[in-house]
């Protein structure tokens, strides 16, 4: 039997247009398209690709072991380093860069009295306890619990 | 020039058409490898994400408002100017009328800045407060997510160490996983124009460090780890086995991986 001249054209189109876009599909998805999911795989690394910001607890521990070792022995202990002294990572790439001083805002930003903070938190109305004294005059930072010398 | 077509020639332009087919992926195939070995990628090689599962928890009786956890975010992350990638709510739940019967009178909900530079004194009264609390909120990365089910495009998707994240380079920011998230935790970054949310800082987290977040929080009122990796004694493993937790709105069945302990019914 033969076959009828406007069906060979249509097969032939179909075939066209399904190899169209096989090829289109190969070109145009990318190679990790699939690696774990539906989804580029490369995408991951691609989001990884930036340097953090905050060194953290562990990088201050290499060299200041000796004030991570005081802060972990009284409340202060889940403190990370950077709460109070803020970024440091300048002070890691090059120890000269010195970080800011602390100051009375560091201490009352926690401590200040508010109805809505829990009760285990040590708060302070910060204009009745001793106003005009430094927090540091009575409490050691490092180690709350110790009166300094 | 002989412009008629002969067999031979029509044989030759065939062959040639696929010739540079097939040669064309092989090409790509070896530009794709050359470009991943001169890649100056500073992500550190050798971390598999199908070997880590991560884990967030919130303490919500530890959470003190002091908003360090919002700003550790803004500047690990880069975060434009009134746009969150965690935030901190204060909840103000105010005593129920006298004789009314109730337990609780009528709950106020703020976020002034998304509590950076924590919490002034909130407008009601001290006297009338039955209780009050502070949550903090950030994308719950759910295991079946809304935003990633909206996607149109496939830029949104749950990575195989349970976190939620964005490909930015297919993200054509037309905002349905903004509007699909029932936590609204999403935004637009006026910025990159795509689709913005928390990574759990997965730059760090692939380095072995903490999330900026709970790397900052001074009250451990956020507790993070990989349930694959840890020790029963490991901070995230006994903060799991030793309270009752909860993700937000499960009725949603969006399986969060960031857990909530001693959460209030108000807080959705």
């Amino acid at each position: 039997m033969k076959m009828p001249p406007q069906i060979i054209r249509l097969v032939l189109l179909t075939v066209a247009i399904v190899c169209g876009y096989f090829t289109a599909r190969f070109f145009l998805v990318p190679a990790s398209f699939g690696q774990y999911g539906h989804y580029r795989g490369d995408a991951l690394l691609e989001i990884r690709d930036r340097e953090p910001f905050w060194a953290g607890r562990n990088t201050c521990d290499t060299c200041h072991a000796d004030h991570v070792l005081k802060l972990s022995k009284a409340e202060h202990k889940g403190l990370s380093c950077e709460t109070c002294h803020g970024p440091s990572k300048a002070h890691v790439e090059n120890p000269e860069v010195q970080l800011p001083k602390l100051s009375y805002g560091q201490c009352v930003r926690c401590h200040e009295s508010s109805p809505s903070r829990p009760a285990w938190l040590h708060q302070v109305n910060p204009l009745k306890h001793y106003t005009g004294q430094k927090c540091t005059e009575c409490h050691v930072p490092h180690q709350p619990n110790e009166v300094p010398p | 020039m002989n412009e008629t077509m002969t067999r031979r020639g029509a044989l030759k332009g065939l062959a040639g058409i696929v010739g540079g087919l097939l040669a064309a992926p092989a090409a790509q195939t070896c530009k794709a490898a050359v470009q991943n070995g001169l890649a100056t990628s500073s992500a550190p090689k050798g971390y598999d994400p199908t070997q880590h599962k991560w884990l967030m928890a919130l303490d919500v009786n530890r959470c003190i408002g002091c908003g360090m956890c919002v700003e550790a975010c803004k500047a690990e992350n880069n975060v434009p100017d009134d746009h969150f990638r965690t935030w901190i709510e204060r909840y103000v739940i105010t005593k129920p009328a006298p004789g009314s019967g109730e337990s609780r009178g009528e709950t106020f909900v703020d976020s002034p800045n998304g509590g950076i530079g924590g919490f002034k004194p909130g407008l009601i009264p001290k006297e009338d407060v039955l209780k009050s609390f502070f949550v903090p909120k950030l994308c719950n990365q759910c295991e079946s997510s809304p935003c990633s089910q909206v996607c149109p495009v496939g830029a949104t998707f749950e990575s195989p160490d349970g976190v939620v994240l964005v490909d930015k380079n297919y993200c054509i920011g037309c905002g349905f996983c903004i509007q699909a998230c029932p936590y609204g935790c999403r935004f637009f970054n006026p910025v990159t124009h795509t689709a913005d949310k928390c990574t759990m800082c997965y730059h760090r987290i692939t380095r072995g460090l903490r999330p900026a977040c709970v790397e900052i929080c001074p009250s451990q009122a956020r507790i993070f780890g990989d349930l694959m990796n840890s020790k029963p004694e490991d901070p995230i493993q006994r903060f799991i086995s030793g309270n009752t937790t909860q993700g937000l709105k499960a009725h949603l069945g969006t399986k969060p991986r960031v857990r909530y302990a001693g959460l209030d019914d108000e807080v959705r």
